[in-house]
């Protein structure tokens, strides 16, 4: 098997960062912390030769997944929605299911990237990266389905307010068009991010490349990059804009579409509560998909001593408080279907946990409230093979979370002879896969070719990059 | 508050010469040497570091950039216009009735202005950063010098350029070197 050689760090010689008290702990980098050998973790893996072989099987993999999504989508935009499972009178399957969940992990990133950097975390720098790289994946996943549950997509341009032949304009007051409008911002904002946080790091490839194709290449995304300090200062301006506008943004766009739901009159979905209910629900299904992604990515790709077990420790810790919020939330939505006295809201809570779809409304609960409640133990935060599996079935929860909000609100509606059973069909299913087989590829495209860690940024919270100015230089300023 | 004279442009004696490249050891040793630089009245310099040192712009006698004021403006501008145009397509030119609502709501209308703002502020922060910079730039003098690839990884620099009025080879050289410079070399465009 062709590995990577990775430098050994302090982790393996036993030493700890993840101590509560801030005297007795290690630093945020472990092992070598020099600028150099950052550099050397980080860039080990775009600059190797050939890949670990588990790297070219789960591309595989992906590569045939995607090849699903493509045939089911151009199935469904030939044939029609029909072949979906939607009926009357559910009439959101699992379009919207899915769209909500992809939307929902694409939230962790932004997260860590913009409020952590408002709240002055150091230790996101290690994670940011990577994090982003799913929400822009993800958010492109949520993308699709939006795009093709129109019907005809072909004529998906509509959405867009421009003089036509017929006199008419879109209707500004339509969840529809919130969505397009949220969900591409959401998109092209955090592109710009990921993409703007990597100019620095694609200049640090470039000058290590040894090929003249790969320093055409990473000399022409990086810009031009030079390191000048004329440069660092509006640059750093520049992410303190980023980061601040994404701050409202990655509040604001399950906002959004929450209210795809909350406008409606569907006992189920017509509850204030919605906006943060789905914020919340979002970042903490996001913390869940970076955890899940992290535990490998720093196991194959040797980033131990830069994505180290405090990072993963404090993934955990957010994970947690999020969980209890998202338990309180469950808690409170009963409670006010019991107390609001309404017999229709009554009804769609007690068909959510006792109805046909019983067992997805038992496994939101459990997966999302109470599993999570394991990362209180420190030992299962700082152990792979007790965080892994428990954010794994978080984002299993979250999707069944989806599942039971969507159908089982309206798969028994006001007038019981028209209540029907929702089952997924099995292009639903192919282009489910589908989309896990886009989110994959890209992301090991990602992690194959690109720094997978922001280095300039790790190596700015370095202790040695720590500097004070010259005394006559202070005393003017 | 001490002023300095700064010194302009003028063309170098030597046309092919770009200037003077001095390296240091750590962030530090950048920031006092930066200082030094300052105070010697040079104007065309740069300091260079493979991540942002905080503190270096003040001993640099750097300005404060203009772009959070670009894009505050450009923001508002794209929160005015989104509003406008919800109003003008649903209310003014083909007003929609909805369910008996009123044409024009300020709520609603919300999810609009919102993303329009954000988008618009992205996208000009975005690229109002490369224009301030002057990038993207492929071909740099400095890129020619093999010490210089090591600014994206551990290397601190200052190159100071020829065309400064106070520059001088010798003079130069040796100010570097009292101020720290581990290695100097002349850069040639």
């Amino acid at each position: 098997m062709t590995t990577i050689e990775i430098p050994q760090g302090r982790l393996d010689t036993g030493f700890d960062n993840t101590a509560e008290d801030c005297i007795h702990r290690d630093p945020l980098v472990t092992g070598e912390a020099t600028y150099h050998a950052i550099t050397k973790i980080v860039t080990a893996t775009p600059e190797a030769r050939r890949a670990p072989k588990i790297w070219y099987v789960c591309f595989t993999i992906s590569l045939m997944l995607l090849c699903l999504l493509f045939l089911t989508i151009a199935y469904q935009v030939f044939t029609g929605v029909g072949v979906w499972g939607n009926n009357s009178p559910v009439g959101w399957g699992f379009d919207i299911i899915n769209f909500v969940f992809w939307v929902g992990i694409a939230h962790a990133g932004t997260m860590i990237s913009a409020i952590l950097l408002m709240f002055r975390q150091k230790w996101r720098t290690g994670i940011n990266r990577f994090a982003e790289a799913t929400t822009v994946f993800s958010v492109l996943c949520a993308g699709i389905y939006p795009a093709i549950h129109v019907g005809r997509p072909w004529f998906a341009y509509w959405l867009i307010p421009y003089p036509n032949v017929m006199g008419v304009w879109p209707n500004f007051y339509s969840p529809l068009l919130w969505d397009a409008l949220a969900v591409g911002t959401y998109s092209t904002v955090s592109f710009l991010f990921w993409y703007f946080g990597m100019v620095p790091d694609l200049a640090t490839l470039r000058d290590r490349a040894k090929t003249r194709t790969r320093h055409t290449l990473y000399g022409l995304f990086s810009l031009g990059w030079r390191g000048s300090a004329r440069h660092w200062l509006i640059y750093e301006r520049g992410m303190l804009i980023l980061g601040g506008v994404a701050t409202a943004l990655v509040l604001a766009v399950s906002s959004t579409v929450s209210t795809d739901f909350a406008v409606s009159q569907i006992p189920g979905w017509h509850e204030t509560i919605f906006p943060p209910y789905f914020t919340v629900g979002a970042i903490f299904s996001g913390f869940a998909t970076v955890i899940a992604l992290a535990i490998p990515a720093r196991e194959l790709f040797g980033l131990k001593d830069v994505i180290t077990l405090r990072h993963m420790d404090n993934l955990a810790k957010l994970m947690l408080v999020l969980a209890s919020i998202v338990a309180y939330i469950y808690l409170i939505e009963f409670f006010i279907a019991y107390y609001s006295g309404n017999p229709y809201e009554r009804f769609a809570y007690y068909n959510r946990e006792f109805g046909p779809y019983w067992w997805l409304g038992w496994a939101m609960l459990f997966c999302n409230g109470v599993v999570p409640q394991l990362f209180w133990f420190k030992k299962a935060r700082t152990t792979w093979w007790l965080a892994l599996p428990v954010a794994l079935i978080a984002l299993f929860g979250m999707w069944t979370e989806r599942f039971s909000i969507i159908v089982t609100s309206i798969q028994r509606d006001f007038l019981p002879s028209s209540w029907h059973m929702y089952r997924p069909s099995i292009v639903d299913i192919g282009m489910f896969a589908g989309s896990f087989g886009l989110f994959f590829t890209l992301f090991l495209l990602f992690c194959r070719f690109l720094p997978m860690v922001a280095m300039s940024e790790v190596k700015s919270i370095l202790p040695q990059s720590h500097t004070h100015l010259p005394a006559d230089c202070k005393a003017e300023a | 508050m001490t002023t300095y004279s700064p010194s302009i442009d003028t063309s170098p004696a030597d046309p092919g010469m770009y200037g003077l490249l001095a390296e240091f050891h750590d962030p530090q040793a950048l920031v006092n040497a930066a200082n030094v630089l300052r105070k010697n009245g040079y104007y065309r310099w740069d300091c260079y570091s493979p991540f942002p040192i905080h503190g270096l712009d003040k001993a640099m006698g750097l300005k404060f950039s203009p772009l959070p004021v670009v894009v505050f403006s450009v923001a508002t501008l794209a929160c005015v216009g989104a509003l406008a145009l919800a109003w003008f397509c649903n209310a003014f030119d083909y007003p929609l009735i909805v369910s008996g609502k009123p044409y024009w709501g300020f709520g609603p209308h919300m999810f609009v202005a919102f993303p329009a703002t954000v988008l618009a502020s992205v996208v000009t922060t975005f690229y109002a950063t490369f224009i301030f910079c002057k990038l993207p730039v492929f071909r740099h003098p400095l890129f020619t010098s093999e010490r210089f690839r090591r600014v994206t990884d551990d290397g601190f620099f200052i190159a100071v350029e020829a065309r400064d009025a106070k520059f001088d080879l010798t003079a130069t050289a040796a100010l570097l070197n009292a101020a720290g410079a581990q290695a100097i070399e002349e850069v040639r465009d």
